[in-house]
């Protein structure tokens, strides 16, 4: 489910039924310009990506809202607030909360962080709506969406 | 006091330019509803328009096979081309059946043969769900109704497919 009006009136009517969260990460820095391309077509296939996850588990899986942070900022300080939302949404309960990056710094913090980090090597592309593309992307999302499945 | 009339007027002036705003604002939102209560001419063509999914009626099997296709959906001024996904097979009969993979219980997409466990039938990876190669939900499993079917059609040996069109729960 998303995080819409509609959607969830059928998690509140359904709670029982939900006991997996994902918050999608997503870093961004204007003052870092030549890094400002790279970036923003990641967070571009990043969203194709969290919708696709969605829709294959939308009855058991709840897409919290996406977390900005800045890209070369200090990632303690955001660890800490990452932390703050995965109490707020463990508490629902949800028994299992991801956060879902193509951030590789992240990596280093994994560690520091309560949820599950599902780092993924993210890839630019100018060509999102090609047949090639959101091939490639449902691919990955299969693979993503076992691995989901496999802390079920 | 000419000070205190000056700030009276400015804060009515404010408050004449939001409502105006607000106003605006309610009209433009009123505007696309009255027209599609008016004319339904107008209505978003696209939900129940046939696609061609890229499946040629010579590769369907009588095993399901899963097709991946996008619509164009227009909600008011809002753009977006959200996937649709269809279970395609024949059946005993060689009459096509596309069903849709929502599961009936809260959403899931089901597959074909998902679970080692329960060959030959739709399986639902939240809750278990499954249903029968006709798409009928099987009982004791949390979905209450069976998959819905899309409306079909064939053309130059390609298949279209349309509105999945829900069923009574069985
Ligand atoms: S969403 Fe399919 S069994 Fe619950």
């Amino acid at each position: 489910m998303q995080w819409t009006k509609k959607d969830m009136e059928l998690y509140l009517g359904s709670k029982e039924y939900f006991d997996t969260a994902i918050i999608p990460i997503i870093p961004f820095q204007l003052s870092q310009e030549a890094n400002i391309g790279k970036s923003t077509s990641k967070r571009e296939v990043l969203s194709v990506f969290v919708t696709e996850i969605e829709r294959e588990l939308s009855g058991r899986l709840l897409l919290i809202p996406n977390y900005y942070y800045l890209e070369f900022g200090d990632k303690d300080e955001e660890a800490k607030r990452l932390n703050n939302w995965t109490e707020e949404i463990s508490k629902q309960p949800f028994k299992h909360v991801f956060i879902l990056t193509f951030d590789a710094g992240w990596k280093r913090h994994e560690k520091d962080l309560d949820a599950n980090l599902l780092w993924l090597p993210g890839f630019q592309t100018d060509q999102l709506n090609s047949t090639e593309i959101l091939q490639m992307i449902r691919g990955q999302v299969a693979d993503v969406v076992e691995l989901i499945r496999s802390y079920w | 006091m000419s000070e205190e009339k000056q700030q009276v007027s400015r804060r009515q002036f404010l408050n004449y330019t939001l409502t105006g705003v607000g106003g605006f604002m309610a009209a433009g939102l009123l505007a696309p509803m009255l027209r599609m209560a008016i004319d339904p001419v107008l209505q978003p063509p696209s939900e129940g328009e046939f696609v061609n999914v890229g499946l040629a009626v010579e590769d369907i099997t009588t095993t399901p096979q899963r097709v991946d296709w996008k619509i164009k959906q227009v909600d008011g001024w809002y753009e977006s081309e959200p996937g649709r996904t269809a279970w395609v097979y024949k059946d005993d009969n060689g009459d096509i059946i596309a069903l849709s993979p929502i599961c009936t219980h809260l959403g899931c997409v089901v597959s074909w043969e998902g679970s080692e466990d329960h060959p030959n039938q739709f399986f639902c990876p939240c809750h278990d769900g499954r249903y029968t190669k006709d798409g009928v939900n099987v009982k004791g499993t949390p979905p209450l109704a069976p998959l819905p079917t899309f409306e079909q059609k064939v053309e130059n040996g390609m298949l279209y497919l349309g509105k999945a069109i829900p069923r009574k729960g069985a």
